[in-house]
């Protein structure tokens, strides 16, 4: 279930574009990437230069792709 | 956006906006940008208001950084030698230590969501970025349908609303930051964003 769409939802809808959620949508999208593949694919590094992992999720889901 | 594993989802635009910035904040955190991704960075534009003037400024670092500084800022700031100047995770904020109960209720959590550690990850699944990864998925339906306003504000309070604000706080101050510093006055002001706006839900 998304947000829902009666009125109730509006005041929380404009309160989120006042803040600016609403101005700066190409290049947030642009630099967020479609998925989370992009952010898995972007973190490092063997551990031998001392970069650590961080912790990622694997989405159940990805497994149900038959 | 695009359906996924067969699954449509319909997010209002607001709220794809929201879990884009989540998304974005779990990219920067997870890992130091590289070159094409601070260029896509460098291209964000932000109106006056905290949120916005935080984009702007860490759109103006990222037009000026290298990426090889940018790894060594990540480095002083989240690994250092045995701990970084930062320690980005739930467990460690609220308690003290990692691997602590915020951590067990996480993965309590994470089990009923269907949502796994990737197997080569060794770090425990409450850093901020996974965090924020999470966020981002409940809001844009990863984990099946899009999870309801009341389900992400649950997920919000439990995982983060108690300790990622100081943590963004501690973040925009740190000594080691440069790039960083407006990454932490954008996750402030979005965390401050979120509260308020869930405050707005019936539930």
């Amino acid at each position: 279930m998304s947000s829902d769409h009666d009125g109730k939802a509006a005041p929380r809808r404009q309160f989120l574009k006042l803040a600016s959620l609403g101005a700066v949508a190409g290049a947030v999208a642009a630099a967020a990437g479609e998925s989370s593949e992009a952010a898995a694919a972007a973190v490092p590094e063997p551990e031998g230069k001392g970069y650590r992992e961080t912790a990622h999720v694997k989405r159940v889901y990805e497994l149900a792709r038959f | 956006m695009p359906a996924r594993a067969g699954v449509a989802v319909i997010v209002d635009s607001e709220d794809a906006l929201r879990a884009q910035l989540y998304r974005l904040l779990s990219r920067l955190l997870a890992a130091p940008p590289d070159r094409a991704l601070l260029d896509l960075v460098a291209g964000m534009e932000g109106d006056d208001t905290p949120l916005g003037r935080g984009m702007a400024a860490l759109a103006a670092r990222a037009a000026a950084a290298a990426p090889k500084a940018v790894a060594d800022e990540y480095t002083d700031l989240f690994i250092g030698i045995g701990r970084g100047e930062l320690v980005p995770f739930a467990s460690y904020y609220l308690t003290g230590f990692l691997n602590e109960k915020p951590l067990a209720r996480l993965r309590g959590e994470m089990a009923l969501l269907g949502i796994a550690r990737a197997e080569h990850v060794k770090e425990p699944e409450d850093h901020i970025a996974a965090l924020c990864e999470m966020m981002a998925g409940l809001i844009e339906g990863a984990f099946g349908e899009s999870a309801s306003l009341p389900a992400q504000r649950r997920f919000f309070e439990n995982h983060l609303a108690r300790w990622a604000p100081q943590f963004f706080e501690d973040l925009a101050a740190a000594q080691a930051a440069v790039l960083y510093a407006p990454v932490g006055t954008i996750g402030s002001a979005f965390m401050a964003v979120e509260q308020a706006a869930f405050e707005m839900i019936d539930e």
